[in-house]
């Protein structure tokens, strides 16, 4: 599947300019991310914790790369203001964890850390719980976005203040499923 | 014996020791100790989730569809399946669970605990579920969806176990029809653990 793979007239629509990382680039930094985690957590019981929607193809495939013992969760958050892409206050949990965290190794699995709102109050949240540990891995990282500072332990790509879809990430709740992360306008 | 369904809750109707012997063979040994055979291979589910892909590319071309999961097991299967589906869709969450203890499996009502974030009146949705086991689950959420008035409402599921069902569910789109085998891995899991596994295998009788 390649760029073709999308409908032309929802393209231009979208607006959609470059590809910033290929399917195979991709591929090849999930498992390098995988191996990493999987090493640092070795001999340990994980709780991976991802954020949806955009995080769940990310998600699926660091954790088939795995090889620890791990558990599968979910949180559902909104923000008070409505606009796809900012941030700038505390979330609303629309759902949380089934598991309790208490004295588990929490791994949060996001898609994007943007402003970094959500992830500090998220983390700040989690926190309150007592995990034995909680660490940050996130796809991308728009760095020059960020107003608040959080701390990424396993970061897939640093990216530029663009709008990008592909791989998980919507551009306007379409283009998640393609294979590879692009620019939009 | 206990006859465990794939549902989140069943650790809490295992006995104790069988609990805490499987507990105690993950962290030991991993997934090794406790696979009894691989049923479907990676390579199986790739091929399959690519024709399904395609096949609902296909009938679903300039409708737009929604494809809604069910948390958890459902969204390796979800995400497999949307890289595979090559015209425009949207994807959505639910979450349900059942009411009392440990009982989703059971005749207990569906609780929602996240709902859509969308309409779907109107809208060409798939219900993209993992296992279809009894079918009660999938059947109350069917006809719950259903009073939203979609346009059209088809389910999607990966394996399919008629010899479990307890009342009828359509399914449009079906990955594998699987003997009534305790089955783990690609989204299922064993007592919480294993939904990372790329394959699915069944489960060694002991463990079960």
């Amino acid at each position: 599947m390649g760029i073709h793979a999308f409908d032309p007239t929802r393209t231009v629509d979208h607006g959609i300019t470059r590809v910033l990382f290929t399917q195979e680039e991709i591929e090849t930094r999930v498992a390098e991310l995988a191996a990493q985690i999987s090493a640092d957590y070795a001999g340990q019981d994980l709780l991976l914790v991802c954020i949806l929607r955009g995080g769940v193809i990310f998600l699926a495939d660091l954790m088939r790369h795995l090889t620890l013992p791990c558990n599968l969760d979910f949180m559902a958050v909104a923000s008070y203001e409505s606009g796809a892409r900012s941030t700038n206050h505390s979330p609303r949990i629309l759902l949380d964890t089934r598991e309790d965290i208490l004295g588990r190794n929490v791994l949060l699995i996001e898609d994007i850390v943007d402003s970094g709102y959500t992830f500090d109050h998220l983390i700040k949240l989690l926190k309150t719980r007592e995990p034995a540990s909680l660490k940050v891995c996130s796809l991308l990282s728009k760095p020059t976005r960020r107003e608040v500072p959080v701390q990424i332990d396993y970061l897939g790509f640093e990216i530029p203040d663009e709008y990008v879809c592909g791989y998980g990430i919507d551009a306007d709740e379409l283009y998640r499923n393609l294979p590879f992360i692009a620019s939009v306008k | 014996m206990l006859i465990l369904s794939y549902c989140p809750n069943f650790p809490q109707r295992l006995i104790f020791n069988t609990m805490s012997k499987l507990k105690e063979a993950i962290k030991q040994h991993g997934y090794e100790t406790i696979l009894d055979h691989v049923l479907i291979n990676e390579a199986q589910l790739q091929a399959r989730i690519q024709e399904l892909g395609a096949q609902i590319s296909q009938d679903y071309a300039g409708k737009d569809a929604l494809l809604i999961s069910i948390l958890r097991g459902g969204v390796v299967f979800l995400t497999e399946l949307m890289r595979h589906i090559h015209t425009p869709h949207h994807i959505e969450f639910m979450a349900v669970s059942s009411y009392g203890v440990g009982a989703r499996s059971t005749r207990g009502q569906p609780r929602i605990t996240l709902d859509l974030n969308t309409d779907v009146k109107g809208r060409h949705v798939i219900l993209v579920e993992d296992i279809v086991d009894s079918g009660h689950t999938i059947d109350h959420v069917l006809r719950l969806l259903q009073t939203r008035e979609p346009a059209s409402l088809k389910v999607c599921a990966l394996l399919d176990k008629p010899t479990r069902r307890e009342i009828f569910v359509p399914i449009e789109y079906r990955g594998f029809e699987i003997p009534n085998e305790f089955v783990f891995g690609f989204g299922l899991d064993l007592d919480e653990y294993f939904r990372n596994l790329p394959f699915i295998g069944v489960v060694k009788q002991e463990y079960q």
